[in-house]
């Protein structure tokens, strides 16, 4: 009884880990093989070489000099967006959680009200708009849309984290005469420090995985991110398997490495975010 | 739900929003007095700005960037709006019965009911069952937990590539397992033929997408449960099979709802692994890949807002009934 409980223990855990790592195994392998080796389906490369890579990386040339510009305009879109809301999230959040003033509530239900709405809802809108300010194909267009889009999550996720902060420190320093700006940036900060930390991660991995809306809001390649020309490059029969499972390699390298390092921090921000 | 109820009680919040203005500033009044008080006004009126200040950026995004538009998707999905064909004009309820006239909009329906009925049900069976495996502590428990958020973290679109190379006819790997055990000839057409097959296969992507967060819910409920129950009931003959389906799936409802409620957002809205994985095909194309088609390719922005008022009417209305029948609030 007790032998046959641990062997469907592993078991289990076996199923997580081929559930999870055979396809991003597979993407790997085929990234690493030249293409008739890729055509003879072997589960291991036989003779792995990092030709695909050194291409999209060193090569010039049409495809690689827009893999290395979309590289580049993706890190920018996400890290922009992500500092810019977890700034701005902190201020708010931090404003709901401890301080009175007019249209609290009204705006803290404005902001949960949002949550509630498909992200799409607002899609051709958003497009109009910023087609209107002349924003289509800027980095600003799609960071301010980005930023309207997570803003709501990280407000919320960093509210409960301060409500559930003790009051006591924040009240005697500012008894002791220090200002609300200063409690926030030598006592609450500090100690906020994980509820920052996963807001951040969660946004940025948020920003890095879009797709519909950056498709929408940049047509030329000077603002595309990765997501948009990796999924036009799929269409294309002229691009080799080999080459293209080279470059999603590249697309989830990043968030990849900072879901294995930061997954605890993660962990706690998605079951923050989503448990009411 | 009962998000609102975080709000921070009126007593907790007060006495921590009086000193700014009161305590600092009437310690320095004294001494101010004789210049006039001045300062001390201004700082004591910049600490009741303060808040307004705080919250304004975000004030200007929620109204600029999601009520103006949200409003305009509601108001514009009754107007005749096409770039082809101007101007913009009221066309009552026009867009709708276009759409409902449209054979291409009625067929993404279905596919999306597909989509939502196979996410839903494999998503939330997977997030049970790889909650139960990662219930209990064990050496490895926390590298399990990471590999399992992996597919959580990475974009739609770059899975659908990672799972064409599974799916691909000649060289992909779920073919290849399949012939090699003579269930399929070789290089038989996986995506795109078969209408529900393509649905499947295309879904079985995004599950994997949204599992990981299912399970983590679905964790988190079961972590709630205390222990002396379940020594309780196998004091009183209750076998593991038992104890799971009397107590241990009752108990985790609040977390089930949750997740069926996230993985129904999510199907509902299904566009980057049909669109990768199946490119503009129609076969299998999903509501919200219609929308994208209609108001980005035909440049009917008119019949895009219709639709996507009619996406985020019919998520609501589902998510509101899922919460109902099957959250229950559990104290222990």
């Amino acid at each position: 009884m007790k032998q046959r409980g641990r062997i469907a223990h592993w078991a289990g855990c076996a199923a997580v880990l081929i559930w999870s790592l055979v396809p991003i195994y597979w993407s790997l392998k085929t990234s690493v093989e030249t293409e008739a080796a890729a055509r003879a389906q072997n589960y291991v490369p036989l003779h792995p070489t990092m030709g695909n890579y050194a291409t999209l990386l060193t090569r010039s040339g049409d495809l690689p000099g827009q893999i290395r510009r979309a590289t580049l305009n993706i890190v920018i879109e996400c890290g922009a967006a992500t500092i810019v809301t977890v700034v701005l999230a902190t201020l708010a959040g931090y404003a709901f959680a401890r301080m009175q003033f007019r249209g609290r509530q009204t705006l803290f239900y404005a902001v949960l009200a949002t949550m509630a709405f498909p992200a799409y809802t607002t899609l051709i809108p958003l497009y109009k708009i910023m087609s209107d300010f002349s924003l289509v194909n800027t980095y600003t267009g799609i960071v301010l849309v980005y930023v309207s889009g997570f803003l709501p999550l990280a407000t919320w996720v960093l509210h409960n984290y301060f409500v559930s902060m003790p009051i006591g420190l924040e009240e005697a320093a500012l008894i002791d005469g220090a200002t609300r700006l200063q409690v926030l940036r030598r006592i609450v900060l500090p100690l906020a420090r994980p509820a920052i930390i996963s807001t951040a991660l969660i946004t940025f991995l948020f920003a890095w995985a879009q797709f519909l809306f950056p498709l929408v809001l940049s047509t030329d390649s000077s603002t595309q991110p990765l997501t948009v020309v990796i999924a036009a490059l799929q269409g294309r029969h002229v691009v080799p398997s080999t080459l293209l499972n080279a470059a999603g390699v590249l697309a989830i390298a990043v968030p990849a490495l900072l879901a294995l390092a930061f997954n605890r921090y993660i962990v706690n921000g998605l079951l923050a975010g989503s448990n009411k | 739900m009962v998000k609102g109820s975080s709000l921070p009680d009126e007593k907790l919040a007060a006495p921590a929003a009086v000193p700014p203005a009161g305590r600092p500033a009437a310690g320095r009044r004294l001494s101010r007095r004789q210049q006039g008080g001045r300062p001390a006004e201004r700082r004591a009126l910049a600490a009741r700005g303060l808040p307004y200040l705080l919250v304004a950026p975000l004030t200007l995004f929620i109204i600029g960037l999601a009520l103006i538009p949200a409003a305009f998707t509601i108001i514009e999905s009754f107007y005749r709006a096409n770039p082809l064909d101007p101007p913009t004009r009221f066309d009552g309820i026009g867009n709708f019965r276009r759409l409902f006239a449209n054979n291409a909009v009625i067929t993404s329906f279905g596919n999306t009911a597909g989509y939502v009925i196979v996410g839903v049900v494999l998503s939330t069976v997977l997030g049970i069952f790889f909650a139960v495996v990662l219930r209990n502590p064990f050496r490895g428990r926390g590298i399990l937990i990471a590999v399992l958020i992996l597919p959580w973290a990475l974009p739609g679109v770059v899975e659908g590539i990672l799972w064409t190379g599974i799916f691909d006819p000649s060289s992909g790997l779920l073919n290849g397992v399949l012939s090699s055990l003579h269930l399929t000839s070789h290089g038989s057409v996986l995506l795109g033929d078969n209408r529900w097959l393509t649905i499947v296969l295309i879904e079985l992507v995004q599950v994997w997408q949204i599992t990981p967060l299912s399970t983590l819910l679905v964790l988190a409920a079961m972590q709630l449960m205390p222990h002396e129950l379940f020594q309780a009931a196998a004091i009183d003959g209750c076998g593991p099979w038992q104890s799971f389906w009397r107590i241990t799936l009752p108990l985790a409802r609040p977390g089930i709802a949750v997740a069926i409620v996230q993985a129904l957002i999510a199907t509902l809205n299904v566009f980057d692994q049909p669109y990768v994985l199946n490119g503009a095909a129609t076969t299998g194309a999903s509501i919200t890949e219609q929308t994208y088609f209609i108001s980005f390719q035909n440049l009917d922005f008119g019949g895009g807002y219709a639709l996507s008022l009619l996406i985020t009417m019919i998520t609501l209305i589902i998510s509101l009934i899922v919460v109902r029948g099957v959250y229950r609030r559990i104290d222990y």
